[in-house]
């Protein structure tokens, strides 16, 4: 009972931490990717996962999901949606790292900086931090439902 | 609330799309809607409004830069970081890389006129180096550039001959 009460008194402010958290880092990560298109666009080419004809669409317009999702999940317009997007968006994120992790295909990441440096390391890091994320939003959608 | 939450989605994938494309359209580093991903083609680029590759300078054809630095027909400038110069090069090629271009300039300024043909390569289709060198002396009135897009990577999985430093 006295947990219960615990959990309730603390999950909005969870609820509130989750949101701020997984919408600033949406719309950092969005910031290189709008500033250097070009760039971002040889990064998803160094998947070596896209379609080549799709390559320049998605370094158009990832970014600017990212960007609206990530302001409308902080400011609550459409948050349940903006939440949809961005675990869409991290589900995409864990598929590509961890394909191109487990057929041992170099590739940068490109999430924030874009490096030129390729390490296991730092992208079994990233890795676990997206699926972190993709939990911490599935926790959300839980709660703004239940709300 | 699903029927709330897909209008939501298309909502905000509607707005995200009206300004991903207005932002790109009137950016100046903005990208043409297709880009050059096609490796045969020559070095690989978004063709952005500041695009560096400029395909009208690359040979696609190794065979034609084997033949090219064999009758040693152009002044061959590898513009990688010294140490993978060190490690291998195309025979006959001079160290250039992009990070020295001031300086190396300068010490070919006088060596090298203006009407020699030069023919600059990096590591691959991936690189665009070779082309930022090659617009760059093409802007200092070397108009005789050309560049190898494959790089060093395509001439090493040809197997075609490497001379390596031995400072």
């Amino acid at each position: 009972m006295k947990l219960k009460n615990m959990k309730d008194k603390y999950s909005p402010v969870l609820c509130f931490i989750i949101k701020l958290v997984l919408g600033i880092t949406f719309i950092y990560a969005s910031y290189h990717k709008i500033a250097d298109p070009a760039g971002f666009a040889r990064i998803l080419y160094g998947y070596a996962i896209f379609p080549n004809f799709s390559i320049n669409f998605l370094a158009i317009t990832v970014p600017f999901l990212e960007l609206v999702a990530g302001f409308s999940l902080i400011f609550g317009l459409f948050s349940r949606s903006a939440l949809l997007i961005i675990n869409a968006l991290l589900m995409g994120f864990i598929f590509l790292i961890g394909f191109n992790l487990i057929r041992g295909h170099e590739f940068d990441c490109g999430c924030f900086v874009f490096s030129s440096h390729d390490k296991i390391v730092s992208n079994i890091f990233l890795l676990i931090r997206d699926i972190l994320f993709l939990l911490s939003g599935i926790y959300l959608l839980r709660k703004i439902k239940a709300q | 609330m699903i029927g709330k939450d897909l209008k939501g989605i298309f909502f905000l994938l509607f707005f995200s799309l009206i300004i991903a494309f207005s932002y790109n359209h009137f950016s100046a580093c903005g990208l043409a809607l297709s880009g050059r991903w096609e490796p045969s083609k020559g070095v690989v680029s978004a063709r952005s409004k500041t695009d560096d590759v400029n395909a009208a300078i690359q040979i696609n054809n190794p065979e034609i830069i084997q033949q090219i630095v064999q009758d040693k027909k152009r002044i061959v400038l590898d513009v990688r970081p010294r140490e993978l110069y060190n490690q291998g090069h195309l025979p006959g090629a001079l160290s250039f890389p992009l990070m020295e271009f001031d300086q190396k300039i300068i010490q070919i300024l006088d060596s090298i006129s203006r009407q020699s043909a030069l023919l600059v390569y990096c590591s691959s289709v991936k690189c665009t180096d070779s082309h930022i060198v090659a617009q760059r002396l093409i802007s200092l009135g070397y108009d005789n550039v050309k560049v190898f897009s494959g790089g060093f990577g395509q001439w090493q999985e040809k197997g075609y001959e490497i001379e390596k430093y031995e400072g």
